[in-house]
């Protein structure tokens, strides 16, 4: 099969061709750097079927940022049978400048002219035709957004590639033409391919070339010895760039004919006249954020809780109670989505369960489907619409192109902690999920602000840790009436995002101290979001979310029920004041003084061990916090509603918890959202704080299996056992921060007093100490 | 002077680039050359938004003062 790649600038619609092409849904956004991997489809409409390459964007062939290396190596090595260049028309010559370029391989080109719409829409024209005979390669006319010219496209791109194309350069008329083409002719005698391209790299002194050919260096080495320019001296880059610009706009430029000539401000430079205001721009930012979250958790939305009659709002004695709001008040979007899909699975649940009952009697088979698989997956998919809901919101933000505007805009402020602008797209993707926005931090030019990033991202919290949040948060509200749930979960939100500030402001004192990467972004055109393109990127989120339950959670829950049920000698407990016997509870014992400091450990009476086991098991996967209490919580319940003396009496629970818990079940609470959560907070005797801490330290340690394996392949070598040394001593510093301080606001007790001073203490400290040594040995400025 | 300092809504020719060679050869591929135009269209402190070959480009402040323009 023909493999045809497609390379272009940044955010010219490469991803966009792709999709039409392909018929594929990869992830496409308004801002540049969306695509940082290449990605392979097939295009089956024409007469063979071809493999079509996307390639991560690119200004020129000498990559600045490690994405952009991907998509030279691809074109030089691979060799496709075509290079389809996508040149975006509204932006010309910069787009031909990486044209330019390709040309001077050795490989058929074909010019797609994408965004001639848009173009058209302003009144500018493009004579393609002459525009081909210039170049001396085909080019087609496309709108990948409208999908015409397509077919054009691949029939010229599959005519191109039965012929042989030998490289071109535009460089034949500049000063240095005789030494690009003595070494050009040099490299053919050691049998180069390419040996055009390889030249004029080499000549420009582009890094991996001269670390290719360390002899033929020499020969431009000599030359610039007796060369000079009035203008660049003998610095070839800048000459060649040079050079290429000007032939552009000579030759290229002339061939595209505009309806008004001159700049004028477009209606996207109004925006940003607001949207990057200095004053106004991040205060904006902040109030967007605030409006995401809102969205998706407030149980008092817009705030009209105190205005709306309550009855009116939850429309109790009708079938719909709670669905749409409570006491509180109107519930925002993501909280009825939420509550509708909790109908949705404990109705679903319900039948599954009576159905199993009509066939078999066999308590185990009951126990394991019910408590332990339904009560665990059930739980995890209610959340699921809500986090969709969250990725929704944040996709209309890449996708208007707002997003560059705020790594433009919060530049000035991370550069006082130690990072550009620009790791901030990597950073609020991390509220989707870590993965992907770690892969996406290929775009950060700077090796340690890479490693900075990719250990801050898990800070963000993801939408797996989101129903621990919302769950937890909704479970203390209730048990200890202590405010409104959504306003505990905004708070941890920030929590989390001050901790990845601290600790990047700690990491670049100490272990990765340097010079902060400049900020160089180009900032795409405003655009209304495609309905399409936001479908095709929920869905791909939704079916991921989806295959996680239904694998790794479904996998787990099944394995929290044996080892809760069983002893070590593999017999069943029926007897539920033997369950501190069984593997977990050992298991959950044997860890759970590691979490005293932070307030879920050995303080716990009775099944107090349970935080420590979920805590453990959210190490695999986050869902697997919450999957693990359901499944948890509902063997405890299913034991107690039957013979809850027993418990006492065998020391399980003291009487204390028992009424709690009988209480709570009395008042019929049980059907709310995070019911079992409280009911294991009652059962286990757990504090507001240490509650908080725990949420905290979900939030802050090792986030799953498959980011520690992605954060594995995205740093250098070596670097990952520190990395996770660092997220396993953050979550335990923060977390016992935040049980001290908790708890010395929750009681005034001395020793909560004595321990929060002695920490601030060793903090000053701690921040006086990495001043002095930073002073000490100042850094070699480059 | 410097493209921090520089009056904005104006067309300018850039004259130097002093920053580090890395810097300066992508500023270089995505067409801030020596005497090609550049505009500067808005800006906040020293962070600038500059038009360069029909593209919006964000510099940070430290950036806006290696870029020199007249």
């Amino acid at each position: 099969m023909k493999r045809f790649a497609l390379a272009g600038n940044p955010n010219c619609g490469k991803t966009t061709l792709f999709n039409a092409l392909t018929g594929s849904t990869a992830h496409v956004g308004n801002w540049p750097g969306v695509t940082v991997d290449k990605k392979e489809g097939v295009y089956k409409k024409g007469s063979e079927p071809i493999s079509i390459i996307d390639l991560p964007g690119i200004y020129s062939l000498s990559p600045y940022t490690p994405e952009e290396v991907v998509s030279r190596n691809y074109i030089l090595d691979e060799k496709p049978d075509c290079v389809i260049n996508i040149v975006d028309a509204t932006n010309l010559e910069r787009n031909l400048y990486l044209t330019t370029q390709v040309m001077e391989m050795d490989v058929p080109i074909v010019i797609a002219l994408n965004m001639m719409d848009a173009l058209e829409k302003q009144g500018d024209k493009i004579d393609e035709k002459e525009l081909t005979k210039r170049l001396g390669v085909p080019v087609v006319k496309i709108s990948a957004l409208k999908g015409t010219g397509i077919q054009e496209l691949m029939e010229k791109a599959i005519e191109s590639s039965n012929e042989i194309r030998k490289g071109k350069t535009v460089l034949e008329g500049c000063e240095i033409w005789h030494l690009i083409n003595d070494v050009r002719i040099a490299l053919d005698g050691q049998d180069i391919e390419n040996p055009l391209f390889h030249a004029i790299k080499l000549v420009e002194n582009d890094e991996i070339e001269v670390a290719m050919h360390q002899n033929t260096i020499k020969m431009v080495e000599e030359f610039k010895k007796t060369f000079e320019n009035e203008l660049f001296g003998t610095d070839f880059e800048a000459l060649v760039a040079d050079a290429r610009y000007k032939y552009i706009s000579k030759y290229y430029s002339p061939l595209m004919s505009k309806k008004d000539k001159g700049v004028k401000l477009s209606k996207s430079d109004k925006a940003d006249k607001v949207l990057t205001n200095k004053w106004v721009g991040i205060p904006i930012f902040l109030a967007i954020l605030f409006a995401i979250f809102h969205l998706t958790f407030s149980e008092n939305f817009l705030f009209l809780g105190g205005v709306l009659n309550d009855e009116w709002v939850s429309l109790s004695g009708t079938a719909f109670e709670g669905l749409f709001g409570s006491g509180e008040g109107l519930a925002s979007p993501g909280v009825i989505l939420f509550n509708l899909m909790d109908v949705i699975t404990a109705t679903i649940s319900g039948w599954l369960g009576a159905g199993l009952e009509s066939i078999t009697s066999t308590p185990w088979v009951l126990g394991l489907v019910n408590d332990g698989i339904l009560a665990g997956l059930c739980g995890v998919l209610s959340f699921v619409p809500q986090i969709i809901f969250l990725l929704l919101c944040l996709s209309i933000l890449e996708d208007t192109g707002y997003m560059a505007r705020v790594a433009f805009i919060l530049d000035r402020i991370f550069r006082r902690f130690g990072v550009s602008g620009r790791a901030f797209i990597p950073m609020i993707m991390g509220f989707g999920c870590s993965i992907p926005a770690m892969v996406n931090t290929r775009t950060l030019a700077d090796e340690r602000e890479r490693t900075l990033t990719i250990r801050a991202i898990p800070f963000f919290t993801c939408g797996a840790k989101l129903p621990i949040l919302a769950a937890v948060t909704g479970a203390m509200a209730m048990a200890f009436n202590i405010g409104s749930a959504d306003l505990i979960t905004y708070a941890l939100y920030v929590v989390g995002m001050a901790v990845a500030v601290i600790t990047i402001l700690i990491m670049r004192g100490t272990t990765q101290r340097g010079e902060i990467a400049p900020f160089i972004m180009e900032l795409p055109a405003y655009h209304a979001p495609g309905f399409k393109g936001l479908m095709i990127h929920l869905w791909d989120k939704t079916k991921h979310y989806v295959k996680k339950v239904f694998t790794i959670i479904l996998a787990s829950t099944i394995i929290i029920w044996f080892v809760s049920n069983f002893r070590w000698d593999w017999t069943l407990i029926s007897d539920p004041s033997q369950m501190n016997e069984s593997i977990l509870a050992s298991v959950g014992k044997f860890m759970q003084p590691i979490f005293t400091p932070l307030g879920f450990g050995s303080q716990l009476g009775g099944l107090g061990w349970v935080f420590a086991v979920a805590a453990i098991l959210g190490l695999i996967a986050k869902e697997n916090v919450i999957a693990g209490f359901l499944t948890l919580a509902s063997v405890i319940l299913a034991m107690f509603t039957v013979q809850p003396d027993i418990l006492v009496n065998a020391g399980v629970l003291s009487p204390e918890i028992l009424s709690q818990i009988e209480a709570l079940i009395a008042s019929g609470e049980f059907g709310e959202e995070g019911y079992e959560v409280v009911a294991m907070i009652a059962a286990t005797g757990i504090e507001w704080p240490g509650l908080i801490s725990f949420i905290v330290f979900n939030m802050t340690t090792i986030p799953c299996f498959a980011a520690v394996a992605t954060a594995k392949g995205e740093l250098g070598k070596g670097k990952i056992k520190w990395t996770l040394l660092f997220w396993i001593a953050t979550s335990f510093i923060a977390s016992a921060i935040t049980y001290v301080f908790c708890t010395m606001f929750a009681t005034w007790s001395t020793w909560s007093i004595i321990v929060s001073i002695v920490i601030i203490a060793l903090m000053v400290f701690a921040i006086l100490g990495i001043r002095a040594y930073n002073e000490k040995r100042p850094l070699k400025s480059k | 002077m410097p493209i921090a300092l520089a009056p904005v809504g104006q067309t300018l020719k850039v004259l130097k680039v002093t920053a580090d060679e890395n810097t300066k050869r992508h500023l270089e591929d995505i067409g801030i050359t020596v005497n090609s135009e550049i505009q500067v269209i808005s800006r906040s402190g020293r962070t600038s938004i500059c038009l360069v070959k029909n593209s919006r480009l964000a510099l940070d402040g430290n950036l806006s003062m290696k870029i020199l323009v007249a």
